[in-house]
Order: structure tokens, then C-alpha cells, then sequence
């Protein structure tokens, strides 16, 4: 299919509709890339720029002198060092929860037929209506009650349940992909149900399963609002609360603040890419067929 | 034999249990104080004191602000959502075309996607500071205008700034699904249409849409539910102020239930947010589906 659209474009090319047509694409596509750009590009070079610099009178696209620094004294300025491990703690953790939890469902949900099972499905959309920050008061309440309030553990727990929806899509939309066939002759040979998924499908599902993980982790990575409320000791908060800790009451850094934030940023981003080609095809799939 | 049948209709609860009880205790056990909150009278410090019925409804909805509060939130749910759908779905036709580049223009789009709303709308603040902001730079320089503006002259004008970070951050979600649909399509439709005569706005109307459509409504509902809920973005630029100018539900609930110590209308806002939220998008579902079955 793709062969004969480029053929398509090759042919068609040549006529002069075709050309205005080719240089309006290229020149919507290099806006996009622009636009999409700009904040990162602010984010950068104000990263760089000293403090009298940004503060001045006199705007500048690039910083006069190169402050690399800034990027050494965030370090000393903030623990950004314990910022970044809570951060790996909580999305670590949320995500093997998440996994760990949704594999088994997503199974049962595309390999065996049971009663509830659309009752189930209906839940699960019905979790994703509810946003953390508007259930606050109610999370706040079970981690009293589990004396887990302040703990990284309680972001662990939050992020692994609100991500259990998009993980359940995901890796059910992936093993629906998957023909039951082998699992079927895995336990004619055997094995039972749990041994042919781990040593059959799972095996098979690898790159949906790693979309998933990915997935989760980076939405927990940038969870901001529930971590914002339950956490109170310093040293508990990720990175997103953390780095606040430059936008002050009266005098915002915003050379520090974007460099922490840039060192928050370029990891998940580049996960992202990595899985952005699978991410959507899962979603759709899982999500719309019954 | 028959504990076997037993074990056959067991199993597959066996296998969702692990999923059911980590939604059972920290989604479902909240949604459930919550609605319990929303009908009880609340010490400041949190303690319920016992059943009120619809009172904190009450006071929420006799609430000077509330009215605004609730408008904002209508404004900000369908400006943003509608916008990024549009602008979203006019990038997908144009990044589905073949052209040098299109992988890393892909990756570049999805970078707002997987960037933390807080950190977005950090930059955006400072972008748009009416002092220091890199906009009125970049403007200058480019020569687009001569002096300094003043880009948040009112509080309007602050939230619309916020609907565009809104709306640039939803974009490539849509963007994604409706590419995901694109890409299913055989492009035989569009050549034996193109045979028949058909123009750009013909195909568009009858083939890329009623196919692209489950796409579009799966991205559609989720954005509903999900630009409603947004929290980050107004709390970063304006914390809702000036007076409840820019205040969306959940901010405002935000501010009741931790600046004010009033959990008890917090909680009954949330509820109210809740039903708005289901009404919204089983309407949307419905119509969708509907439109759906004539087509086919």
C-alpha cells in the first residue's frame, strides 16, 4: 500500500496543483515543528541565561553569556538528586503494580468468556471519569486510614489504580492482536492456563507489554497534583513538586526553574518517542471493540 | 466434575482480582467517601459529623462565585476540547501525507503530549509575563510589533492564554488517534473516488470522516473527561485568581478542601462535577453511536 502512494505522488507531482500543494505541506509541517518547539527552545535558553539577564529591560532570544552553571548549581541549590529517585521510586513502583495487576485482567478479559465481563469493561471507563484532584478528599481519607499519608508509597498505590484503566486497553488491545492458538496447543502439550500465558503470550506481546510500562510510568512520572497534596516532608516530594521550590513567592528563578525542569522533561520525552508508533493503534483497539 | 466447573467459573474473577481490589481500595473506596462527604456535615478539621442531606449542595450553589466558576468551566471544557479536535485532526490529514521528514516531525509533535502539564504551563507563564515574557521578544525581533505588549491585560485575557496551553497540550492526543485511523484507510477509496469526480471536500465528508470516526469519538470522550479534570495548567498560571475570574471547578473544589477547610462543599462539588461529566460524555456516546449505526 505504501509502495503505490509514493508511485501516486511520484506520477502526480509533476503537475503544477500538485506543486503548490507539496510547498503549502512543507510549509504547514515547518510551523508546526516551530510552534510545537518554542516552549522547549524558552525552556532552554532561559536555562542559560543568568538572572540579571532575564530580569533585564532588554529581551534576549539567546542567552548573552552561555551560563552553564546554572545547571551545576541547581544540584546545590535543591535536592534534586533525592527529587529524581522519589521520582524513579513512585513511577517504578506505580508501574510494576499497574503491570503486574492489568496483565492478568487483560488476559482474562481477551482470552475467557464470564459473566460481568461488560460490567467490568463499564468500570473501568467509569474510573477514568474520576480524576485524582477530584477525588482528593476521598484519597485522602483511605491514606489516613492506611496511615500512608506522606509516603512515597501512597503515590505508588494512587498512580498504579488511575493508570489501571489505560493499562487494562492497552495490553488487552495487544493480546486480542495475538491468535490464542499457541497458548491452546502450549496446554494440550501440559502446561496450564498460567504457564502457557507467561511462557507463550507474554513472550509474543513483549513490545505491547513495554508500550504499556512505558506508558504508565511516564504518566506517573508527570503526576503533579495528588503528590502535591499528600506530600509534606521535603524529601518525599518528585520532581514535579520538588522543582516548584524556584518558583517563590516573590522572586520566581526562572534560569533554575527551567533548568530542573529540562532535566525533568528530556527522559520521559525520549521514552516517549520510543513507543509513540504503538501507543495509539493500542488505544483505539482496545478501547472501542467490546 | 463438578468441582471443576466450579473452578472453570471461578477463574477468570481469580485472574481480575488483583486489577479489582487495587480499583476497589483507591478509586472506588474515594469516589465513595466522597459522595458520603457530600451529604455530611464536615468539622473543619476533617471529622464527619453526621448526615445533612443536600446541604453542602446548598451552599455550593448559593455560592457567590459558583455561577462564574461553573461558566468558566463550560468555556474552558469546550473551547479547549473542540479546538484541539479540530486543529488536531487538520494536523493528522496533513502529517498522513508523504513527505522528507515526516518521522521526526511525528516525534516532534508528540512532545507537548509527554512534557508535565506543570512544566508546560511553567514555560507559557513566563513566555506570555508581560515584563519579561519571551514573547514580546521573539515578536520584536521578528518585527511583528514595535513595542512591548501587554499580553494579559485582563483576567479574559489570562484565561484565554490558558485555553491555548490547554489546547496545545491536548493536540497531539488527537493528533494520534485520528492518524491511527487514517492509516487503516485503503487508499483505493480515495483513487476510485478521485475516477468519479470527487473534490477535496467530498472525500473528506464521505470517506476520511465516517471512517475515522471511532477514533475521533474514543479521543473525544477521553478529552472531555480529561480537559474537565485538568488541574495543573490554571494552578500554575493564575492559582484561579484574580477573585474567581479564572477559577474552574476543580481548582475552586482544590481551594475549598485545602485553603478553606471546607470539605464538605468541596466534596459536593465533585459530585456535581461528576454528574456534569456523565451527562456530557453518555450524550456524546450516544450520539455518536447513533450516527454510527446510520452510516453503516
Amino acid at each position: 500500500m505504501r509502495k503505490s502512494k509514493e508511485k501516486m505522488y511520484i506520477k502526480s507531482a509533476r503537475t503544477p496543483k500538485e506543486k503548490i500543494f507539496r510547498v503549502l505541506l512543507y510549509a504547514t509541517v515547518i510551523l508546526l515543528v516551530l510552534v510545537t518547539l518554542y516552549p522547549y527552545f524558552v525552556m532552554f535558553t532561559t536555562a542559560l541565561k543568568s538572572r540579571a539577564e532575564i530580569y533585564s529591560m532588554k529581551g534576549t532570544l539567546l542567552p548573552i553569556d552561555w551560563e552553564w552553571e546554572n545547571f551545576a548549581d541547581i544540584w546545590k541549590l535543591a535536592p534534586l538528586g533525592r527529587y529524581f529517585i522519589n521520582s524513579i521510586v513512585v513511577s517504578g513502583g506505580a508501574t510494576a503494580i499497574a503491570i503486574i495487576c492489568g496483565i492478568p485482567a487483560a488476559y482474562a478479559l481477551s482470552r475467557m468468556k464470564f459473566k460481568g465481563k461488560k460490567f467490568f469493561l463499564g468500570l473501568v471507563i467509569v474510573s477514568q471519569m474520576f480524576a485524582p484532584v477530584v477525588l482528593l478528599v476521598g484519597i485522602y481519607k483511605i491514606m489516613s486510614m492506611l496511615h500512608l499519608t506522606d509516603t512515597l508509597l501512597a503515590l505508588v498505590f494512587i498512580n498504579a489504580a488511575f493508570n489501571q484503566a489505560f493499562a487494562i486497553w492497552l495490553l488487552r488491545g495487544t493480546f486480542m492482536s495475538i491468535s490464542p492458538e499457541m497458548e491452546q496447543a502450549a496446554t494440550i502439550d501440559g502446561c496450564n492456563q498460567l504457564q502457557a500465558m507467561i511462557k507463550v503470550l507474554l513472550p509474543v506481546a513483549a513490545p505491547g507489554i513495554v508500550t504499556a510500562l512505558i506508558f504508565v510510568f511516564i504518566n506517573a512520572w508527570n503526576e503533579y497534583t495528588v503528590a502535591l497534596t499528600l506530600i509534606s516532608s521535603d524529601i518525599l516530594k518528585p520532581l514535579t513538586v520538588g522543582i516548584t521550590v524556584f518558583n517563590g513567592y516573590n522572586m520566581i528563578e526562572w534560569q533554575y526553574l527551567f533548568a530542573s525542569s529540562l532535566f525533568a522533561t528530556i527522559p520521559v520525552v525520549a521514552l516517549f518517542i520510543c513507543i509513540e508508533k504503538h501507543l495509539v493503534g493500542g488505544l483505539t483497539s482496545g478501547g472501542v471493540k467490546g | 466434575m463438578k468441582k471443576k466447573k466450579i473452578m472453570k467459573t471461578v477463574t477468570p474473577y481469580l485472574w481480575l482480582l488483583p486489577s479489582i481490589l487495587l480499583m476497589l481500595i483507591f478509586i472506588l473506596f474515594p469516589i465513595f467517601e466522597v459522595f458520603r462527604t457530600s451529604l455530611s456535615e464536615v468539622s473543619r478539621a476533617g471529622i464527619i459529623k453526621g448526615f445533612t442531606g443536600l446541604d453542602n449542595f446548598a451552599k455550593v450553589i448559593k455560592g457567590p462565585t459558583f455561577g462564574l466558576v461553573l461558566k468558566n468551566t463550560v468555556v474552558w471544557t469546550i473551547v479547549v476540547v473542540g479546538l484541539s479536535t479540530l486543529i488536531g485532526f487538520a494536523l493528522a490529514m496533513v502529517l498522513n501525507n508523504e513527505f522528507r521528514g515526516r518521522k521526526i516531525a511525528r516525534a516532534i509533535v508528540v512532545f507537548p503530549w509527554a512534557t508535565s502539564l506543570i512544566i508546560q504551563a511553567g514555560v507559557w507563564k513566563f513566555i506570555i509575563d508581560s515584563d519579561y515574557g519571551t514573547l514580546n521578544t521573539l515578536f520584536m525581533k521578528l518585527g511583528l510589533i514595535s513595542k512591548p505588549m501587554n499580553w494579559t491585560p485582563t483576567p479574559g485575557a489570562y484565561f484565554a492564554w490558558e485555553c491555548w496551553v490547554g489546547i496545545f497540550v491536548t493536540i497531539p492526543f488527537v493528533t494520534f488517534c485520528v492518524l491511527s485511523g487514517l492509516q487503516s484507510i485503503d487508499a483505493a477509496y480515495y483513487e476510485s473516488a478521485t475516477v468519479d469526480g470527487a473534490g477535496f471536500w467530498d472525500k473528506l465528508l464521505h470517506i476520511t470522516l465516517p471512517l475515522v470516526r471511532s477514533s475521533l469519538t474514543v479521543s473525544t470522550v477521553l478529552n472531555i473527561i480529561y480537559v474537565f479534570n485538568s488541574f495543573p495548567i490554571i494552578w500554575t498560571i493564575t492559582k484561579g485568581d484574580p477573585a474567581n475570574r479564572t477559577d474552574t471547578l476543580v481548582t475552586y473544589l482544590y481551594k475549598q478542601a485545602f485553603y478553606k477547610g471546607r470539605t464538605g462543599e468541596a466534596a459536593a462539588i465533585s459530585v456535581i462535577g461528576f454528574l456534569i461529566l456523565c451527562i456530557c460524555a453518555s450524550v456524546y456516546m450516544v450520539l455518536s453511536l447513533r450516527k454510527e449505526e446510520q452510516d453503516a
